[in-house]
């Protein structure tokens, strides 16, 4: 029964700090953006404009919502659900934090699952994530909504395959798929494995951006070109959960970046750390990577769809494979080898 | 969950507008990842998720949305379409008794597999490193057979991709020309 209860407890805590997170990042993107233009940014409700994402939340309830004539009303209903739900499950095996403790014989990780498979989970779920962009943006009816739609499937199709090769050299580094394996296979100095395998490092930031529709591949929103993009058409609290997926997405992808390249939960130069100690680390890694979400965001300009695709084809597909390769002749032949 | 399998099944075929079509085959998919994360294979269900709902369909409904299908039977009165449909029906049933047998012949082989195999089960097909093993131990023949069948087919493609192009290119050639 209080086995139940704790992992209730890790489940509750779990996804209030990742969803938290996410609310509060909409907040830390208008205020860095601010900060970087030289102005204040909200300041208004609550101390330094803090509870801002709250005001906006009961500002979207209260909206009225709009289905646009010629929609398709059930696939314009089931687009939002669709964006916010593959962030939300992927968020059930991303490793917080080490062993907490042993209870009843059973150890406690920081986790709410332990899957044999567990990268491999969040990136099937993540890749049903572009459902909700391709679907809203059909179901709208709208012109400009189908061309976002469009671009973000093509987008996200495109740099999937680059974002899973890039995975797959840290996974053939450690030898295992799960979450838990990959951190602890990390240990040690200069284990990170953004120190083995910086260019699969390098492929998996640029394609979390593209994946995640952020700066400066966000095709598929595109304000000066297509309105809105695919949620041109979105109102009220259905236009909330796209923006919900979309920080989700982002914090989950953060998350990722720490787990499979900085080390996860581990704290450097301090190898038997208390667990809570490294659910610090975890968080202030992970924040390092939200903030260059934002900070990239407001610096960089946004790419030509022809570039996008010749970048995602012909530079970061090609450069994923010779490091796959190369990465597999190291491990057959290299010094480590058997 | 195989109901929800079936059911979106039926949904597929009898849908007229072909992204509800797509969608539930989606569905349909996410169904049989279950089904097989409930029979213990969790690598064959993210796979399962993986390349089929989240690239495969992607893909259809790409080309679906590009070609602007449109509701096909809207167009022609409701007599019609029930004439259609009828004329369908023996079609999908045939096809569908042949889905059916065939499903029935390999769930028979598998099992028979499985019980002239005692160890497959024991290794553990369930487990990826014992997949990967069977995979490049037992199986490396037929493994290698069907990527170099895959490996032809995107050839292939390639190949009628850019005859068609260049046809195109050599069409507004002549039409230039004179």
């Amino acid at each position: 029964m209080s086995m139940i209860l704790i992992w209730l407890l890790i489940t509750v805590a779990c996804y209030g700090a990742v969803i938290g997170t996410a609310a509060l990042m909409t907040f830390a993107e208008r205020k860095v953006s601010a900060a970087m233009q030289y102005r204040y940014g909200p300041n208004r409700v609550g101390p330094f404009g803090l509870l801002q994402p709250l005001a906006d939340g009961v500002k979207f309830i209260f909206k009225e919502e709009v289905i646009p004539a010629g929609a398709n009303p059930w696939i314009f209903k089931l687009a939002p659900i669709l964006t916010a739900l593959p962030a939300m499950l992927a968020i059930a095996v991303i490793p917080f934090t080490g062993v907490i403790g042993t209870f009843e014989g059973t150890e406690v990780l920081g986790s709410i699952a332990n899957p044999e498979i567990g990268i491999l989970y969040v990136l099937a779920v993540t890749g049903v994530g572009v459902y909700g962009a391709i679907l809203g943006g059909w179901a709208s009816n709208s012109k400009y909504s189908l061309l976002g739609g469009l671009r973000a499937s093509a987008q996200m199709v495109s740099y999937e395959l680059s974002l899973i090769l890039a995975v797959l050299a840290v996974v053939a580094t450690t030898g295992s798929l799960n979450l838990h394996e990959i951190v602890a296979g990390q240990s040690g100095w200069f284990g990170w494995n953004v120190f083995s395998q910086p260019l699969a490092f390098v492929l998996f930031l640029v394609c979390s951006y593209a994946e995640t529709n952020r700066h400066p591949f966000d095709f598929a929103e595109c304000e000066p070109e297509l309105v809105g993009g695919f949620h041109t058409e979105y109102s009220s609290m259905k236009f909330a959960m796209f923006f919900i997926g979309e920080y989700t997405a982002m914090v989950v992808m953060a998350c990722l970046t720490t787990t499979l390249f900085f080390g996860g939960y581990l704290v450097p130069f301090w190898a038997d750390a208390p667990w809570w100690m490294g659910l610090i680390a975890f968080g202030a890694k992970t924040s390092f990577f939200l903030l260059l979400f934002i900070w990239v965001r407001w610096t960089l300009p946004r790419f030509r769809y022809d570039q996008l695709m010749h970048l995602g084809w012909k530079v970061l597909f090609p450069l994923a494979l010779i490091n796959i390769f190369v990465t597999g002749l190291v491990i057959s032949f290299g010094p480590g080898a058997n | 969950m195989s109901v929800g399998a079936i059911l979106c099944s039926l949904v597929v075929v009898s849908a007229r507008n072909p992204v509800v079509s797509v969608l539930s085959l989606l569905g349909s998919f996410v169904c049989l990842a279950v089904i097989y994360l409930l029979a213990g294979f969790q690598f064959m269900a993210a796979a399962q998720l993986l390349v089929y709902a989240g690239a495969i369909m992607v893909l259809f409904l790409f080309v679906i949305m590009l070609l602007n299908l449109g509701n096909s039977a809207e167009e022609s009165g409701p007599l019609d379409r029930a004439l259609l449909r009828a004329r369908r029906m023996p079609v999908v049933l045939a096809i569908g008794a042949a889905v059916f047998l065939l499903t029935l012949f390999g769930i028979e082989t598998q099992q028979t597999v499985m019980a002239a195999d005692p160890e497959l089960v024991e290794r553990g097909v369930s487990s990826l490193s014992g997949l990967a093993e069977l995979m490049f131990s037992t199986y490396l023949l037929p493994f290698e057979a069907a990527s170099v069948l895959l490996l032809a087919a995107t050839i292939a493609v390639i190949v009628l991709a850019k005859r068609g192009r260049t046809q195109l290119v050599a069409d507004t050639r002549t039409e230039v020309t004179p």
